[in-house]
């Protein structure tokens, strides 16, 4: 089992060129897989939408871990609901943030056209709760002073049904979008497109980066936090000249100088190679890190860690796969 | 099972609740002392028990005042264990920062705890059970929780004492909020927000009422709490086995009156103590104590008369 290994002695093992990524990691994220097909957060954890979508996308493309995938492919589409979306775990009747990370997987996979069609349909009706024109005018007919600076009208997506739109969900649709169809959208997601990447603009902090989604509260700046900044740059990449970008992409470099999550440092090193900024070593990095915490045994984490540690990026890529088309 | 099962009862039903004000200047003093000398006058039933410590986790903190500090944590697992608790575990939830690890790192918790693999939980990532909420204050009805959190004998909420932008304080029944797993309900939780912050709380900490709380006083956080105010030196732990009744002495030492917090007065009607003479204080008194908290202008009603002599201080 995954969750046995020693994180100083499994390392020990890997020499050479990305070995942490095939000799570790990717074995580490094969082994973790459930009976049911699924992967949880961690071994031997219940099998969740998200931990199964990240393997899955870790995975892909690996002759040697072709069973493996065969069976958390059909994990993931028994566990889509009726109405095309995802929940976070299977048993939930409702569908959630994680269905464009379900759908990003399906593309990359390049299987299951329909069912992907059916999820990305769903993104295109599921509008966040924030925004509607009954919510502004309750929004202005309330005594309560505005605390926050935004422009409600710019709506993305939320991360649960009829709740406010947040930098991460909506960065993780706006991906899917940009991989499944390139520029070329349908036009009633071409609109959503333009709202929520105004949105993400809207809620960007005032010197660069994202925070979940509130640059200012209460008069006060918000810190931005790696995890958001990533998503939102890979979510905005094709602006990637816009001094917004620019800016981020300078806070997000800098923020790695002393940042030592593993998925963080994993998650940065993506995007700044995505844009073609300088990034440090990160091999060695993710070893010790690993030595250290075991990356608190999250599947996650290791997925992103084999991902970043995989030049090709193929998983970002637009129109590289078979794509449902709404 | 966690999930609570003590009888909801109106407060002129329950017995006095005692909360225990003990002077702690520093977090390099012998803290584990103090804390098993004062869990010991409130004969908590550990011995062979299942320990959660739940603190603040909320992101790096240079200032030392967003996050519960890890020396209060390590003391407070070093106690239970000394009591007989036969695991000690912490766990959190952090609403905004997925990366739970550089949380911990940037707070340096390994230095404290020891390494972090089979001791700390990440909330955020626990597998869940489905729930349904005892009381009926929001329209939540029903939410995925941590099985660790469910699975625990005790659960010891242990925030810091802070301030707080939209509910005025947040002590050990808003530090709840950090149980509701991120898997199913985002960073931040904003399921809870949609709810309201005050009925979320009351159906949260009436399904899941902690055992016992341990609030870290020793640094605070005043003005635009809970992550952009200021550090605020107040020298106290504040301990007691009824969260309301604590939340409520911790409030009194802030300077601010527990009645006009929202949730503290809607909370006082059913899970707890919030009037001064139901709660029997152990140790140091309220008034010795009190350091008065600035608050931002929207929470000025919150001041106590006398506590200061003027306004808030916003952080602008």
């Amino acid at each position: 089992m995954p969750g046995s290994l020693r994180g100083s002695e499994s390392c020990s093992e890997t020499t050479g060129d990305a070995s942490f990524r095939e000799q570790f990691c990717l074995r580490f994220l094969r082994d973790a897989q459930n009976p049911d097909g699924g992967w949880g957060y961690r071994p031997a954890g219940r099998s969740g939408v998200e931990p199964t979508s990240w393997a899955l996308v870790a995975l892909a493309g690996l002759v040697e871990f072709e069973q493996a995938r065969r069976w958390g492919t059909d994990w993931l589409l028994a566990t889509q609901l009726p109405d095309g979306s995802w929940p976070a775990y299977p048993g939930q009747d409702e569908g959630c943030w994680v269905t464009p990370l379900a759908c990003l997987t399906l593309h990359q996979l390049g299987v299951a056209p329909g069912a992907l069609t059916k999820g990305i349909d769903w993104l295109g009706d599921a509008w966040p709760g924030e925004g509607s024109l009954w919510q502004r005018i309750l929004q202005r007919l309330s005594s309560r002073p505005a605390v926050t600076r935004q422009n409600h009208s710019l709506r993305g997506w939320s991360w649960t049904r009829s709740t406010s739109s947040w930098v991460e969900p909506t960065a993780y649709a706006l991906i899917l979008l940009h991989v499944v169809f390139g520029s070329t959208l349908p036009r009633r997601l071409a609109k959503r497109r333009h709202l929520a990447e105004a949105m993400l603009y809207d809620r960007m902090c005032a010197n660069g980066g994202w925070n979940s989604g509130n640059p200012l509260d209460y008069g006060a700046p918000g810190e931005p936090l790696i995890g958001p900044t990533v998503w939102a740059l890979l979510a905005l990449q094709q602006h990637a000249a816009r001094a917004e970008n620019q800016r981020s992409l300078d806070w997000l470099a800098s923020a790695c100088e002393r940042m030592s999550g593993p998925s963080s440092l994993a998650l940065a090193h993506i995007c700044l190679d995505i844009y073609s900024r300088p990034t440090r070593e990160l091999e060695s990095v993710l070893k010790r890190s690993y030595a250290t915490n075991e990356f608190l045994q999250s599947i996650p984490a290791l997925a992103h860690a084999a991902l970043a540690l995989d030049p090709t990026r193929k998983w970002l890529q637009a129109g590289t796969k078979g794509a449902g088309r709404s | 099972m966690t999930e609570s099962t003590a009888r909801l009862s109106p407060s002129f039903a329950r017995p006095h609740s005692r909360v225990a004000i003990r002077t702690a200047k520093s977090y390099e003093m012998d803290l584990s002392s103090l804390l098993v000398e004062t869990l010991r006058e409130f004969d908590l039933p550990v011995r062979g028990k299942t320990v959660l410590l739940k603190p603040n986790f909320v992101g790096p903190d240079s200032s030392g005042a967003v996050n519960t500090h890890p020396a209060v944590v390590a003391a407070a697992r070093e106690s239970f264990l000394r009591l007989g608790a036969a695991k000690v575990l912490v766990g959190d939830g952090p609403a905004l920062e997925r990366d739970t690890e550089a949380i911990a790192e940037a707070m340096r918790l390994r230095e404290y705890l020891g390494p972090l693999a089979g001791s700390f939980v990440d909330l955020n990532l626990d597998d869940v059970h489905r729930v349904l909420l005892r009381t009926r204050a929001s329209s939540l009805c029903e939410l995925y929780l941590p099985a660790t959190v469910l699975g625990a004998d005790l659960i010891v909420s242990m925030p810091k004492l802070k301030t707080h932008h939209w509910a005025g304080v947040t002590l050990s029944l808003k530090n709840m909020f950090g149980i509701v797993p991120g898997s199913c309900y985002g960073w931040p939780k904003n399921i809870l927000h949609w709810a309201g912050i005050t009925p979320a709380l009351l159906d949260i900490n009436s399904t899941v009422r902690p055992h016992f709380a341990i609030v870290d006083g020793i640094v605070g956080m005043e003005g635009n709490g809970p992550i952009q105010g200021i550090a605020k030196p107040c020298g106290v732990l504040v301990l007691g086995d009824d969260p309301v009744a604590v939340d409520a002495t911790c409030t009194r030492i802030m300077g601010l009156l527990p009645e006009r917090v929202e949730h503290l007065a809607r909370a006082g009607l059913l899970l707890g103590h919030l009037r001064e003479e139901n709660i029997q204080q152990l140790g140091e008194s309220i008034v010795s104590s009190r350091t008065p908290f600035s608050v931002l202008d929207a929470f000025c009603h919150l001041r106590s008369k006398g506590a200061n002599n003027g306004r808030g201080t916003p952080v602008a």
